[in-house]
């Protein structure tokens, strides 16, 4: 450079004031440059004291909500805890509410067990009743409360020869319009209407016959409807045949050479076959008297009342029983005198009302009684019948002034075969079941039968048959 | 002349008793010995009164009585039976076959025969 300074004085001084100026230019520009950035600074602090400023307001406005949050923060968690404690409780009880139903179901469906097994019993009940009904022997039909028939078993067709489309067809319906020809007979026998019978017979053939009856059924006192009893007594009527025929036979084999003794004696006793001297008249007499003895056993072996001791009546007829004892007290004449006895008979002025009796029996009953008394009365005696009505009752006594029934004894004098030790002495014939069958036959009557006796003094013996009711003449007991 | 009494009867003894002492009192007496017998007699003769036997050979006096009941001209010829049987059962079917009576030979005699005869002849 400095060869340019020599060679450039002049333009040097130019250039040193240029640069001078350019100098002071630059110092002034570097004053600005000073001043800006003195100015500069200061804003940046300004700045950066804002910023401090903002920063410590942001961290108090960050504490604070730290505060906040937290607080919101608790005040969530107990907002859980409370709801998740409602929502336990909730759930306990929901829990009860579901077993309590669980509980309800179980018992509802326990109930609806025990219905089923109610049910289900009564089923069978009614099963087992209707297993019975159907196999059961005698025919059954059974009417309800309307007297229309609700049931038949089997039986009914087997007797009466009807099908079971037959009975379908009278379930419904009224005794009076059950027409079918195999029902006809027990229809008519009932007069068509379901009146109360008992035990009356039907015959339908050789081989069948049975045995109606018809009653009213009732539970707890209330009509529930009518039954009508079908039962064959055809077996009965067989047995019942052919003991008649073998007593029939016996009677005859029996009683045939007897009575040609019988008949022989009396008409040469009689003078029949010419004169007869004393002693032999003596003779014959005697002969004649054991011969009725032997009459008398053999009537005894055969008597059928003997044979069932009085247990079953066959001809059921209603009878005035005053009219009864006094044609039966016409047979005793000859031997009330003999034994010189004598015999009264009281009756009301009125006809007393009828009872239905076995005639046979009822008779042989009485007859009984009436010669108990003769037999055990000693001469001179008086034997009182008497027939009465008591209520619905008929009454009969039979009182002796014979020697009465030892007091140790009076509780045996009706058992079979038994006699009384005082009786045995005073008359030594006589089985012991005469009384026995006597009780019998007034107790198969619906009676009874009692006495009171004083030893020495005399026997009264009492009995009762109910007066019949009202119902048709030809039924049986 | 005396009313005629037919006897249906098998047991000779029986018949001659009965035969004298009915005959001793006027009664006019006819015989058979089993019921055929008696049937064809009563049709012959025409007899005012029957006494019938039960127990017969050839035909017994059930059979007897039935063809009676049913034989328009023995309809009403009154019977009474004279037998050694009679139980219920054989009485009631007696009284349906509209017998008058019926006596048991061995309670019976001779005697007391002539006395029924007679309440219905």
């Amino acid at each position: 450079m400095t060869d340019q300074t020599g060679a450039n004085n002049n333009s040097g001084l130019a250039a040193k004031d240029e640069l001078a100026s350019e100098l002071d230019n630059l110092n002034d520009k570097i004053s600005h440059r000073d001043m800006d950035l003195v100015r500069l600074k200061e804003e940046k602090d300004a700045e950066v004291r804002e910023l401090n400023e903002v920063k410590v307001e942001l961290e108090e406005a960050k504490s604070v909500l730290e505060i906040k949050v937290n607080a919101k923060t608790r005040e969530l968690r107990d907002l859980t805890e409370t709801l998740e404690r409602q929502v336990a409780e909730r759930t306990r009880e929901l829990q009860l509410k579901v077993e309590e139903s669980e509980n309800s179901r179980v018992a509802l469906m326990n109930m609806l067990e025990d219905m089923e097994d109610l049910r289900r019993r009564a089923e069978e009940e009614k099963e087992k009743t209707l297993t019975i009904i159907t196999n059961f022997s005698d025919g059954l039909l059974f009417f309800d409360v309307n007297d229309r028939l609700s049931l038949a078993n089997p039986q009914i067709e087997a007797y009466f020869n009807v099908t079971k489309e037959d009975i379908r067809r009278f379930i419904g319906k009224k005794i009076a319009d059950m027409q079918s020809v195999g029902l006809k007979s027990l229809v008519d026998l009932m007069s068509r209407s379901l009146q109360k019978i008992s035990r009356k017979e039907l015959f339908l053939n050789e081989n069948l016959v049975l045995e109606v009856s018809c009653l009213e059924v009732a539970s707890r006192k209330t009509k529930i409807g009518t039954l009508v009893i079908i039962h064959d007594i055809s077996r009965e009527k067989t047995v019942e045949r052919m003991k008649t025929e073998f007593v029939s036979i016996a009677a005859h084999q029996l009683r045939t050479p007897i009575s040609a003794i019988k008949w022989t004696l009396r008409m040469i006793l009689d003078g029949d076959l010419g004169p007869i001297n004393d002693e032999q008249r003596d003779f014959l007499d005697k002969t004649y008297k054991s011969n009725e003895r032997m009459i008398n056993l053999i009537n005894d072996l055969l008597n059928v009342t003997r044979i069932e001791e009085g247990r079953h009546l066959y001809n059921l007829v209603l009878k005035n029983l005053e009219d009864v004892i006094e044609s039966l007290a016409t047979n005793y004449a000859s031997m009330l005198s003999q034994r010189n006895l004598t015999l009264t008979f009281k009756k009301p002025d009125e006809k007393l009302a009828p009872v239905k009796i076995d005639v046979e029996k009822a008779s042989l009953a009485i007859s009984n009684l009436i010669e108990n008394a003769m037999k055990y009365t000693p001469a001179g005696g008086n034997i009182a019948v008497e027939v009465a009505q008591d209520g619905s009752n008929i009454m009969v006594s039979v009182k002796d002034t014979g020697m009465g029934i030892l007091k140790d004894q009076q509780n045996r004098i009706f058992t079979k075969y038994f006699r009384g030790s005082n009786a045995l002495k005073m008359e030594t014939e006589g089985t012991g079941l005469g009384l026995f069958i006597t009780k019998n036959v007034v107790e198969t009557h619906g009676g009874k039968i009692w006495f009171v006796s004083e030893e020495g003094k005399g026997t009264t013996f009492f009995f009762t048959l109910p007066v019949a009711v009202e119902e048709s003449k030809s039924n049986k007991l | 002349m005396g009313k005629k009494i037919l006897l249906i009867e098998d047991e000779e003894v029986i018949i001659r008793l009965l035969s004298r002492k009915l005959s001793g009192i006027g009664y006019e007496i006819a015989l058979a010995m089993d019921g055929q017998e008696g049937l064809d007699k009563m049709r012959e003769q025409r007899p005012d009164l029957v006494l019938l036997d039960i127990i017969m050979p050839r035909k017994g006096g059930f059979e007897v009585l039935e063809e009676m009941r049913k034989d328009d001209r023995l309809f009403d010829i009154p019977v009474i039976i004279i037998s050694n049987s009679g139980q219920p059962l054989e009485l009631e079917r007696a009284k349906k076959l509209k017998v008058s009576d019926w006596l048991v030979k061995a309670e019976f005699d001779p005697k007391e025969v002539v006395e029924k005869i007679k309440k219905y002849i």
